[in-house]
């Protein structure tokens, strides 16, 4: 843990590769769980995103070189989830598809291993994307009953059955619902967090701050039209469902804590400052220049470069959600840039104290030389320039659609500006993190 | 010290119904100590050879408290293979103390290296460290697990009988005990009410405090407990990084774990020279503020490989 960075110090960026460029993105607004989607299954909002971006970009019928999505809430069913949505899709049949899986990141990771295969020559075109159902979750039998489920199908005789069958008990039919609960140390990823915000003395007041920036951002996003190339309407939705354009500071302090009670004054988080499960789909569409040009399709980004982190939380040495914290200079340091080289970032509101824990983490420049590494403090992140069209506080997170989403909107904002570079970071459940950076075309 | 050989691991539940036959009421201690003035333990240990642990309950050992099913015995599955043979030891008629409401204070284990479930395990136990407690007289049980000729596992449990007075040995004072500051948060334990049975059914260990509210009320609890050895092998599993296969571990009753509870976990790692050399992990009831156990985890010296 002293120094993560060394094992990694002799990455160096490809400088053969052909570029990968993001073509554009398209998603359905996000629901809170239990409302508009509260019926439609990964399944279906999945293929949704996917049509959209079809009739968005001309698609109908094409094979694209590989698709790859991901759910975390997952039913054992859906294990082609992509698949299958994608034959569910006007794309051509004999498009190939897989699914990943890392929690909160597998959206970004979709981007960044399909970008990669775009970078090898092996693709041409690709779709990446992720959706989440936190209403149409998958609901197990107990692990009794499934124990005896299964040793009941291995039983040949009618005395070997019955004696399987006589160790059911009735909480044994007692079902099995998914929990947000980290399956090492029984705590929800709020509690966890609270534990990072306190230890880094985040206040209630800049986490409601936080919280109310994203809402007016996200607000000022959709009411200058930032999403009407981004966003298609489903189920009679238009825009993000948990967004509050009119929230205020006053409203956000009068909520009372939800996480972190058991730290008494020290709790400041409110389901205000933190995401609420959330439904929805997102998906992009990558490709190599040549691609985009033959079909005449917009080229919004460049996906630069990409690491991924991992953190000890079980036995107590990092925060859950401090992952992303660790990969960023690794990233930094082999693409020789700094935090001064970037004209927007998104880092994935979580919870505002995620954002908040890992901004501060940057700026210690003790933990940066003992935890990270470095010689001093990586640097502060100009908060102008952080999450200007609105991040997950305000738009929901359904975990696996978020690396879409953002990835989508940080190409757009970069073709908008015409010049520059961006960077994304994102938590994930396990103690696990990735960090991303895109940068302008050349105009 | 003489030796007992058993033909095989006595079964718990046979020593815990001629235990609760014998104690009725109370201890054969109370003539004991009266009487004579000084008590002392058998001059003996109890061995039994050619254990083999059985794939199937170290398989259901490992699920419950959360350990990969691999072909490693975790800890405390030695200790519920190797402990009835300690057992037998307190269920003697010359014991002095009842087993039946004895209080477990203390474990402390040296697992000297991996053990795989196929080894022939050869195991002796004995009592030693007979002593007064301020709240009665407490006892070590110590158990040795040797394989391939040398001891891979060596535990000592500490016992207490509340209330049993034995003149003649010295006397422990009450420590005046620093009031309790929780430690950082890691971890939840949702423990449900049936945690004793579930335990139960994987170590053998019936003891009826952790069964049900009427065998425990019976004994002097207001309800069920978890088993102690549970709460180690846990603490063991979770405070120790994987790969380590050779270790130290302590750890110390404070109160009662009563089901069902939510036990607030801190493990606390401690490197040396950027390695991981040990964890402290405390265990409390965050809504009482009251700790429940603190115990710890050191990683021992690796042993050559012969």
């Amino acid at each position: 843990m002293v120094d993560q960075a060394a094992g990694q110090r002799n990455a160096q960026p490809s400088t053969s590769a052909r570029n990968a460029v993001v073509i554009g993105g398209n998603r359905i607004p996000f629901a809170r769980s239990g409302g508009a989607y509260a019926y439609s299954s990964n399944q279906d909002m999945l293929t949704a995103a996917f049509d959209g971006l079809v009739a968005r970009f001309g698609l109908q019928g094409e094979r694209i070189g590989e698709v790859a999505a991901g759910a975390v809430l997952k039913h054992s069913r859906d294990f082609n989830l992509t698949r299958e949505a994608v034959l569910g899709s006007a794309l051509a049949a004999d498009t190939p598809a897989y699914d990943v899986q890392q929690a909160c990141a597998t959206g970004l990771e979709t981007v960044i291993g399909l970008a990669n295969k775009i970078k090898l020559g092996q693709i041409e075109s690709a779709i990446a994307g992720g959706v989440d159902s936190a209403s149409d979750a998958p609901i197990a039998v107990s692990e009794g009953l499934r124990r005896i489920l299964l040793d009941l199908s291995r039983a040949k005789t009618t005395p070997q059955k019955l004696s399987v069958l006589s160790r059911l008990r009735p909480k044994d039919l007692a079902p099995n619902a998914p929990t947000t609960g980290e399956p090492r140390t029984g705590l929800s990823m709020g509690e966890h967090q609270a534990i990072t915000t306190s230890q880094w003395k985040i206040t209630r007041e800049a986490q409601d701050e936080l919280a109310f920036n994203s809402h007016h951002n996200l607000a000022g996003a959709y009411e200058r039209g930032f999403f009407s190339d981004l966003v298609t309407p489903y189920r009679g939705v238009t825009k993000d469902a948990n967004l509050r354009a009119d929230t205020s500071l006053e409203k956000l302090a009068k909520l009372k804590p939800v996480f972190g009670k058991s730290l008494g004054d020290g709790a400041t988080m409110t389901a205000g400052n933190s995401t609420p499960l959330t439904d929805g789909a997102a998906a992009v569409l990558l490709g190599s220049e040549d691609y985009a040009r033959r079909n005449t399709l917009p080229m919004l980004a460049n996906v630069v470069d990409a690491e991924a982190a991992a953190v000890d939380f079980v036995h107590g040495a990092e925060g859950l959600l401090m992952a992303p914290v660790y990969a960023m200079p690794r990233m930094l340091a082999r693409n020789g840039l700094t935090f001064d080289d970037f004209d927007f970032f998104e880092i994935h509101e979580a919870f505002a104290g995620t954002v908040l824990s890992s901004l501060a983490a940057w700026e210690n420049e003790d933990f940066c030389r003992n935890k990270l590494g470095l010689d001093g403090a990586l640097g502060t992140v100009d908060r102008s320039k952080l999450n200007v069209n609105g991040s997950s506080l305000a738009a929901g997170h359904p975990f696996a659609a978020t690396g879409g989403r953002i990835v989508a909107a940080l190409a757009k904002a970069l073709a908008e500006k015409g010049s520059g570079r961006g960077l994304i970071s994102v938590c994930a459940a396990g103690g696990q993190g990735v960090v991303a950076i895109l940068e302008a075309r050349e105009q | 010290m003489s030796e007992v050989v058993l033909d095989s691991v006595p079964s718990l539940p046979s020593l815990y119904r001629s235990a609760l036959i014998g104690s009725v009421p109370l201890p054969r201690m109370g003539r004991r100590t009266k009487g004579a003035g000084t008590a002392d333990l058998p001059a003996v240990r109890h061995s039994v050879s050619g254990i083999k642990a059985s794939v199937g309950e170290l398989t259901r050992f490992q699920q419950l408290i959360g350990a990969p099913v691999h072909d490693l015995l975790p800890s405390g599955f030695v200790h519920t293979i190797a402990f009835p043979v300690a057992m037998s030891v307190m269920a003697r008629k010359d014991f002095p103390l009842p087993l039946l409401g004895m209080i477990h204070l203390r474990n402390s284990v040296e697992h000297r290296r991996a053990i795989h479930f196929s080894e022939i395990l050869d195991v002796s136990a004995w009592a030693e460290n007979l002593r007064q407690h301020h709240a009665g007289t407490q006892v070590d049980l110590v158990t040795e697990v040797t394989a391939q000729g040398e001891v891979a596992w060596i535990g000592r449990s500490t016992y207490l009988a509340k209330g049993a007075r034995i003149t003649g040995t010295p006397t422990e004072s009450k420590e005046g005990r620093e009031p309790f500051v929780a430690p950082p948060l890691t971890a939840i334990w949702d423990l449900p009410g049936s945690a004793g049975r579930s335990y139960a059914a994987v170590s053998g260990d019936y003891n009826p405090i952790h069964l049900n509210a009427l065998t425990a009320k019976a004994l002097g609890m207001r309800r069920t407990i978890a088993h102690g050895m549970y709460l180690a092998s846990r603490m063991v599993q979770e405070g120790t990084p994987a790969g380590v296969e050779s270790f130290a571990w302590t750890i110390d009753f404070r109160s009662p774990v009563l089901l069902p509870a939510r036990v607030s976990i801190a493990i606390e790692p401690h490197d040396e020279a950027g390695v991981w050399h040990s964890s402290i992990i405390t265990g409390w009831n965050a809504r009482k503020g009251r700790e429940h156990f603190t115990g710890s985890v050191t990683r021992l010296p690796v042993r050559p490989f012969r």
